[in-house]
């Protein structure tokens, strides 16, 4: 009688078949150049770090595991958005609590311009209740174009929607984010 | 009050997402309209605060962190494999000392391999699902006592993980 084993390459040439051949160093080096790319969009489609860590993770391990197709593409960038924006997405619906404008709690300043004289800690405070006051949909449009720069068209392309669909997202979200700011300093008109 | 139906051309036109020609009647209305002069100055400064706070930098600790739970994700990952798969290789083989141990009366089980010329009326195929064995008692058959070797083809649950017994034609 004569027994044989056979197992299958793929067991054996993942990850750790590359990193045994040093890929990890170079993967490190890639984490660093997208890091901030990808927690900090996540951060603003959350609203909590820990969240947006999780997800960062995932987007990387995500990353290894597709590296040469997305090499092949040569676009790191807008994998990576639409990679983070999809995971916050399944996140975000269950854990983002929305924050209606009218809840907002208003800033008692005596400065004569309330903005002026914020804080690092109370601007990143504004930015994620403002934030928190969009729906999904209107806060991934404004974050990739108002605040991580994309073109209308770009964001188009991750959130995989229409330009049109998303300029109007955008503006609704700049009137929504305006409304937001200006109750918390109490300058409603 | 800012006139309803400029308010999202405005505020395109805050964030520069207007063509040239749209961006001048925008620009004509505000400067006739002080409600929607006052919307395109709020828009512009609450853009500009929400940008300000954004490129803030960030602790280089957080940064850190996830790079280290992505690099000992992966680093331990081989080793998660492989013992997977020497759970997958040890169900086999226990499966293939049952089969040994089974009555040989009921043990009747062959696939023909294209490197091994098998006996033709013993060779048959293994059914699927994965290790459901088929074992039904059959009367003996003269040709079973042919003496070509046998090979036997266990498939498991795991797809790495594939058994081949070579065995004479009395299952020995």
């Amino acid at each position: 009688m004569a027994l044989a084993f056979v197992t299958m390459a793929q067991a054996v040439d993942g990850p750790g078949a590359r990193a045994r051949t040093g890929g990890l160093a170079a993967f490190e080096s890639v984490m660093r150049q997208h890091e901030r790319l990808v927690l900090i969009t996540a951060l603003r489609l959350l609203g909590n770090m820990e969240d947006a860590k999780d997800v960062s993770q995932e987007v990387f391990l995500r990353l290894y595991r597709n590296l040469e197709k997305v090499e092949a593409a040569n676009n790191y960038q807008a994998w990576l958005y639409r990679v983070t924006v999809n995971l916050c997405h399944d996140v975000g619906r269950k854990r983002r609590p929305s924050v209606a404008v009218e809840d907002v709690p208003e800033l008692v300043s005596g400065a004569a311009d309330p903005q002026q004289s914020l804080t690092g800690a109370e601007r990143q405070r504004v930015l994620e209740m403002s934030l928190g006051a969009l729906s999904a949909k209107e806060r991934e449009a404004l974050v990739l174009r108002d605040l991580e720069g994309l073109t209308t068209e770009e964001v188009a392309r991750v959130l995989g929607s229409s330009e049109a669909t998303v300029r109007s997202q955008i503006s609704k979200a700049r009137v929504k984010m305006r409304d937001f700011v200006e109750r918390y300093f109490r300058r409603r008109i | 009050m800012n006139c309803v139906e400029w308010e999202e051309r405005i505020a395109l036109y805050a964030g520069g997402d207007l063509v040239p020609a749209e961006a001048q009647a925008v620009e004509r209305h505000v400067s006739e309209c002080a409600g929607c002069q006052v919307l395109l100055n709020g828009l512009r400064e609450s853009l500009a605060l929400v940008r300000d706070a954004h490129v803030e930098p960030m602790e280089a600790a957080h940064f850190a962190a996830v790079r280290a739970r992505v690099l000992a994700e992966l680093e331990s990952a081989p080793a998660r494999r492989w013992r997977f798969a020497w759970i997958g290789a040890m169900a086999a083989a226990a499966a293939v000392l049952l089969m040994a141990l089974w009555p040989r009366s009921e043990l009747r089980l062959a696939m023909p391999m294209p490197q091994v010329q098998a006996a033709p009326a013993v060779a048959r195929t293994v059914p699927t699902p994965h290790r459901k064995v088929v074992a039904k008692p059959r009367p003996p058959q003269p040709v079973e006592e042919a003496a070509e070797p046998m090979v036997v083809k266990l498939l498991t649950d795991d797809p790495n993980v594939v058994i081949y017994w070579i065995t004479d034609t009395k299952g020995e």
